[in-house]
C-alpha cells in the first residue's frame, strides 16, 4: 500500500511538467468539444487523435488521449442538460432530470451538480486504481500464453454475462469483431487469411476506421434523422450559484458513494459508463427518499448517473492496464494506441513502464480536476457553438471522420470502409447490437488467438494447459461460467419461475 | 415502411452474407487442429459458422416475435429522407475523394450540403467550405505534416 502511494508520488514528478500540464488542459478542452458535439464521442475523438501521437513519448500520448476521454465525458453532460441532447451515448441519463432543472432557469444548479459529482465519481475511480494496481501487477511474472489466453477469453465472456443486451446479439457483435480483425496477414504462420486477393485487404481492417465508422458516421446518422434542433435552456452561469450549489453537495452523499461503486463496478467488469450511468439512475431512483421526483428535476437523478458514468470510464482503466481487456469501447482504441507506441499492456505493464503507469495515473488525477474547473468555465462558449445550425456543424463533423479515417493508413480505400460501418454502425444501434464488444473483438481478438496458439505449442496442442495451474484455471473456469451464464440465469430463473408457480398454485388451492 | 422487424431480418441476412464469405475464404486455408494446434483457418472457419448460426438464430426469434416487431417503425418518412439527404452526398464525397483528393471533394461536399440541404446563404456556404478545407490543409500538411489525399488540382498548384 505505502508503496503505492511512493509510485504515485514518482507519478506526480513525471505528469506535473510543463508540457504535460499543457496537455492535459489540451487535452480536456479538446475532449470537452468532442463530447459536446453529437457525432463525436469519446471513442471517435481518442481515434481521430490517435495517429497524431505516433512520434510522441507514451507518457505524453496516453496523457493526451486519457485528458480528452475525462474531457468528452464531462462535455457529454453539458449538451444532455442545456439542449436535451446527449453528446455522448453515456449521458443520455442525465438528460431525465437535467433537462427539466434547466428548464426551470436552474441550468448553472443542474451543471455544478453534474461536474461535481463526475469529478467525485472519477476521484473514486482513480483511487481505486492506485490501490488495486500493483495488487494485481504482482501476477506479472506467473502470466504465459495460456493465463493471458485466459484472461482475454474472461474479458470477452464477461460482455456476455453482464455487458447487457441479449447474449446472442452480444456474439454476433464479439464474431463480427473477430472476423474483420483475422483479416490480413496470420501472425502465427504468416499466411494471407480472408484477404480475397483484394489488394487493399492485404493490410487488414484497421479497428480504428470501424471505430470512425460505428461510433462517428453512424450516431450522426441517428442524431440527423430525429432532425436535431438546438433548442436550449439558457446557457449562463453564475458563479455564486455555482458555490451555493457546492454547498448542498455533501447532502447528497449517499447518492454519490452508491453512484461511485455501480461505477467502478461497471468498469472494472466491462459493462462500461453507459450501462454504469442507466444503472445508477434507476437505483437511486427505487432507493431514494425522493425516488417520486425523478424525471422532473431532482437533483439526485443528476448526480446518480454522472457519479457512475465518470467512476466507470477511470476504473476502465484498471483492467486495460494491469491486463489488457479494455473495460469499455475509449479504452479498446487506447490499448489498441498502447500497442502501436510499442508498448504491451498486462501485468508486465507495471514492471517494465513505471513512468508511463504512474505517470498516467498522477495525471489522471490532475486530468479530472482540471475538467471540472474547465467544464464550468466553458458552459457558455460551447451553449453559443450549438445555437450554430447543425445544418452547418454536420457535415464538418463528417468531413473531420473522413480526414481521420484517411489518416489511418493513407488510404482511400478506408474512406469506402468508414461509410460501410457507418450504416453498420446506424442498423446495429437500432436493433440493440452491442458495439464495445465488437471494436473489443477486433481490437485483442488476434492477439487473443495468437496467446491460444502459442499455448498450444507449448502444450504440443492439449487444452488441458488451461488448468495446468491453478492461477490459469481459475481464470479459464470462471470465464467458461461467464461464457455459459446466460443458459445457467435462464436454468435459475426458470426454476425460480416454476417454484413461483407452484407457489401460487398453492395459495390458489387454499383460498 | 421499414418496421424494425425487416431491419431485423436484413441485418441478420447481412451477418449471414459475411459469414458464407468468411466460410468459403477460410476454406483456403487450412482449417484443422495439428500437433502443434490450431492452424490459420481453423478460428475464421469457426467464426464464420457461430455468425452464420448466430444470423438465423436472430432471424428465428424476429419471426417469432413478428407481432410484437411490426408495429415499431425504424423511421418515418420524414427521418427517412432526412437520412438519405445527409448520407448520400457523403458516399458523393468519399467516391469523388478517390480521384480529385480530399480537399477538392471536403469543398464541393461542404459547399454542396450546407448550400443546397441546409438552405444557407452562398456567402456562409463558400465562407465555411473554403475555411474547413484550408484549416485543414494547414494542420496536416503543414502542422503534422500527414499528407492527405490529393487530386489533379493540388497537381497542378504544385502543392502535391
Amino acid at each position: 500500500m505505502l508503496s503505492n502511494l511512493d509510485s504515485l508520488m514518482h507519478g506526480f514528478s513525471v505528469a506535473l511538467t510543463a508540457y504535460h500540464i499543457m496537455l492535459i488542459v489540451g487535452g480536456v478542452l479538446l475532449g470537452i468539444l468532442v463530447g459536446v458535439l453529437p457525432g463525436l464521442g469519446a471513442p471517435n475523438g481518442v481515434t481521430l487523435l490517435l495517429p497524431l501521437t505516433f512520434t510522441m513519448d507514451p507518457v505524453s500520448a496516453i496523457i493526451l488521449l486519457t485528458s480528452l476521454y475525462w474531457g468528452a465525458l464531462f462535455g457529454g453532460s453539458t449538451t444532455s442538460i442545456l439542449f436535451n441532447i446527449p453528446g455522448e451515448p453515456s449521458s443520455v441519463a442525465t438528460t431525465f432530470d437535467g433537462y427539466p432543472l434547466a428548464r426551470q432557469g436552474r441550468a448553472t444548479e443542474a451543471l455544478t451538480y453534474a461536474f461535481l459529482s463526475a469529478g467525485f465519481g472519477a476521484l473514486v475511480g482513480i483511487i481505486v486504481i492506485t490501490l488495486l494496481s500493483t495488487a494485481v501487477a504482482s501476477f506479472a511474472l506467473r502470466f504465459g500464453p495460456p493465463e493471458y489466453f485466459a484472461v482475454y477469453l474472461l474479458a470477452f465472456s464477461s460482455f456476455i454475462a453482464f455487458g447487457g443486451g441479449t447474449p446472442l446479439k452480444t456474439i454476433i457483435a464479439l464474431a463480427l469483431g473477430f472476423g474483420f480483425g483475422m483479416m490480413g496477414t496470420d501472425t502465427v504462420s504468416g499466411a494471407m487469411r480472408l484477404t480475397f486477393d483484394v489488394p487493399d485487404l492485404i493490410r487488414g481492417i484497421s479497428f480504428l476506421v470501424v471505430v470512425i465508422g460505428l461510433f462517428g458516421l453512424g450516431e450522426l446518422l441517428l442524431t440527423i434523422e430525429e432532425g436535431p434542433e438546438f433548442k436550449g435552456a439558457n446557457g449562463r452561469i453564475d458563479p455564486r450559484e455555482i458555490l451555493r450549489t457546492a454547498a448542498r453537495m455533501p447532502r447528497y452523499w449517499a447518492a454519490m458513494l452508491r453512484g461511485s461503486a455501480v461505477g467502478v463496478w461497471m468498469g472494472i467488469t466491462p459493462g462500461g459508463p453507459t450501462a454504469a450511468s442507466f444503472m445508477s439512475y434507476g437505483i437511486a431512483r427505487r432507493v431514494s427518499r425522493n425516488g417520486a421526483n425523478f424525471g422532473k428535476g431532482e437533483p439526485e437523478g443528476v448526480i446518480a448517473p454522472e457519479t457512475a458514468d465518470h467512476s466507470a470510464g477511470t476504473a476502465a482503466m484498471l483492467p486495460m492496464l494491469s491486463l489488457g481487456i479494455p473495460g469499455s469501447a475509449t479504452s479498446a482504441v487506447m490499448l489498441g494506441g498502447l500497442m502501436i507506441w510499442g508498448l504491451n499492456p498486462g501485468p508486465m505493464l507495471f514492471v517494465e513502464q513505471h513512468d508511463f503507469v504512474w505517470g498516467m495515473i498522477a495525471s489522471m488525477y490532475l486530468g479530472n480536476v482540471i475538467g471540472v474547473v474547465l467544464a464550468l468555465a466553458t458552459v457558455p462558449l460551447f451553449a453559443a457553438m450549438l445555437s450554430v445550425s447543425f445544418a452547418i456543424i454536420g457535415p464538418i463533423i463528417v468531413t473531420v471522420c473522413l480526414v481521420g479515417a484517411y489518416t489511418v493508413a493513407n488510404a482511400g480505400f478506408d474512406l469506402w470502409l468508414a461509410v460501410l460501418f457507418g450504416v453498420m454502425g446506424y442498423m446495429m444501434k437500432k436493433l440493440d447490437y452491442p458495439l464495445a464488444p465488437m471494436v473489443l473483438a477486433m481490437v485483442i481478438g488476434d492477439k487473443a488467438e495468437d496467446a491460444f496458439r502459442q499455448s498450444m505449442l507449448l502444450s504440443n496442442g492439449s487444452v488441458t494447459i488451461l488448468w495446468s495451474n491453478w492461477l490459469v484455471g481459475t481464470l479459464t473456469s470462471i470465464a467458461l461460467l461467464f461464457l455459459l451464464w446466460p443458459v445457467v440465469a435462464m436454468l435459475l430463473g426458470r426454476r425460480r419461475a416454476s417454484r413461483a408457480a407452484m407457489a401460487a398454485a398453492r395459495q390458489g388451492e387454499a383460498v | 415502411m421499414l418496421t424494425r422487424f425487416h431491419l431485423e431480418l436484413i441485418f441478420a441476412a447481412c451477418v449471414f452474407a459475411i459469414g458464407a464469405v468468411g466460410l468459403y475464404g477460410s476454406l483456403e486455408l487450412d482449417t484443422g487442429w495439428a500437433s502443434d494446434g490450431p492452424q490459420a483457418g481453423f478460428f475464421p472457419f469457426r467464426v464464420a459458422l457461430i455468425l452464420m448460426a448466430g444470423a438465423v438464430l436472430v432471424a428465428i426469434q424476429a419471426v417469432r416475435a413478428r407481432a410484437k416487431l411490426r408495429p415499431i417503425a425504424i423511421t418515418d418518412r420524414a427521418g427517412m429522407r432526412r437520412i438519405l439527404w445527409f448520407g448520400l452526398p457523403i458516399i458523393g464525397m468519399v467516391a469523388l475523394a478517390q480521384w480529385l483528393g480530399l480537399y477538392v471533394a471536403m469543398a464541393v461536399y461542404l459547399l454542396a450540403t450546407i448550400r443546397l440541404g441546409g438552405r444557407r446563404p452562398w456567402h456562409t456556404s463558400l465562407g465555411v467550405a473554403a475555411g474547413v478545407t484550408l484549416v485543414t490543409f494547414v494542420v496536416f500538411e503543414w502542422w503534422f505534416q500527414v499528407p492527405l489525399l490529393k487530386g489533379p488540382l493540388e497537381i497542378m498548384l504544385g502543392l502535391a
